[in-house]
């Protein structure tokens, strides 16, 4: 994401001689969500002054907990943005003079990105008793139903961004895990997938408690959480800052 | 193989398109009599679509080496594009100028394109050592 890309575009030229790198500018925040919500990336790359860079990053990881996301941004700035930066999972480069360093580093954030992602695998047996595609029929959707059956057992999701597992146990999710996120934020992540597929494994349980809430709570705020990334898709960027 | 200015004029090539379509989606609904409603929002995202390539436009075009043959044409839209309601209360052969001057830009823009991503797709094939090599041995005979 980058305001000014025709004008600033020393880091644009970098990534652009990456092999086997796909990239999209974008020059503001609802445009970057609007192609977030796409789920074909990985990562995101804020250019900018650093406390509008962090801040705008930071909105993005509200709505995106597993993105991996780092800031480009001018040499000095205050030890407060480098702390709120680290506290949401979000990498500061400041902006070294050679293209040689700042090369290396994108290089290093760029490889960070694969390390979790993988292909949709398929193996689903077919003896899972519920199985469907994300396209037809949300997390949310399928959530609901189980928990209002009180279901127990594991629901595991396959997606181009990775597998990811939430158990059920008497109607109420007792765990979830996507890649290194666990409890509340793996569920919020699974919330917005609209690709990939899903199963559902009757009677398996986890010994482990990351999510302690209802599901209702986790419901209603996860849909809202949802219905404020799409407002941010159609907010003008002026109001944004 | 990558070429960096390739590269880079690809990817202002792409930004520049970019905003010449949705500033003619803007235009186009301005001119649709089915869509009476101009919000003040649509004036905004126009303003700021012609800002971005009332700046950007020229340095594009001329890393392009195309400044002489189209900024004229591309000035005329923009100049005579003020707003979404401005164009919506142009005459009709004022309209038809600026579809024309559009069209001429964007035509000659998306042509440029092609050729760059032919370019592009040409090189991918190539590594640093067949490349020179080609440029070695390929370079045209000098006349005396």
């Amino acid at each position: 994401m980058n305001a000014d890309p025709v004008f600033q575009d020393r880091a644009l030229s970098v990534v652009g001689m990456f092999n086997e790198v796909e990239s999209r500018i974008v020059r503001s925040l609802p445009e970057a969500i609007s192609v977030l919500l796409e789920e074909h990336f990985d990562g995101l790359m804020v250019e900018g002054e650093a406390a509008l860079a962090v801040d705008q990053a930071t909105n993005v990881r509200q709505h995106f907990p597993s993105l991996g996301i780092t800031c480009l941004v001018p040499p000095r700035y205050d030890s407060e943005i480098d702390a709120s930066a680290e506290k949401q999972k979000i990498t500061l480069i400041s902006d070294p003079r050679s293209r040689q360093s700042l090369r290396r580093e994108l290089e290093k954030f760029v490889s960070s990105l694969g390390r979790h992602s993988s292909p949709a695998a398929e193996g689903i047996d077919p003896c899972h008793s519920l199985i469907g595609n994300l396209n037809q029929f949300s997390a949310a959707e399928i959530l609901q139903m189980s928990c209002l059956s009180q279901r127990s057992g594991r629901f595991t999701f396959k997606s181009g961004r990775g597998n990811s597992e939430i158990f059920l146990q008497h109607g109420s999710v007792r765990h979830a895990v996507f890649g290194s996120l666990e409890g509340e934020a793996a569920v919020a992540e699974i919330f917005r997938w609209r690709q990939g597929r899903f199963y559902f494994e009757e009677g398996i349980i986890s010994q482990v408690q990351t999510v302690d809430r209802p599901w209702a709570h986790l419901l209603i705020d996860n849909l809202q959480k949802l219905d404020e990334t799409m407002e941010l898709v159609s907010v003008p960027q002026s109001l944004q800052s | 193989m990558k070429d960096q200015a390739l590269e880079t004029k690809l990817r202002l090539l792409t930004l520049q398109l970019e905003n010449w379509k949705k500033l003619h989606d803007l235009i186009t609904y301005g001119l649709d009599s089915a869509k009476p409603t101009i919000s003040a929002e649509q004036e905004r995202q126009f303003t700021e679509i012609r800002a971005n390539l009332l700046q950007e436009t020229a340095h594009i075009l001329n890393e392009l080496g195309i400044l002489d043959g189209l900024s004229g044409k591309a000035m005329v839209v923009l100049q005579r594009g003020v707003s979404i309601r401005g164009v919506r209360e142009l005459s009709i052969e004022d309209v038809r100028r600026l579809e024309a001057e559009w069209n001429a830009v964007f035509t000659k823009l998306g042509t440029i394109q092609g050729q760059l991503k032919s370019q592009r797709k040409h090189l991918a094939g190539q590594n640093a050592l067949t490349y020179y090599f080609n440029r070695l041995f390929r370079r045209p005979a000098l006349a005396h």
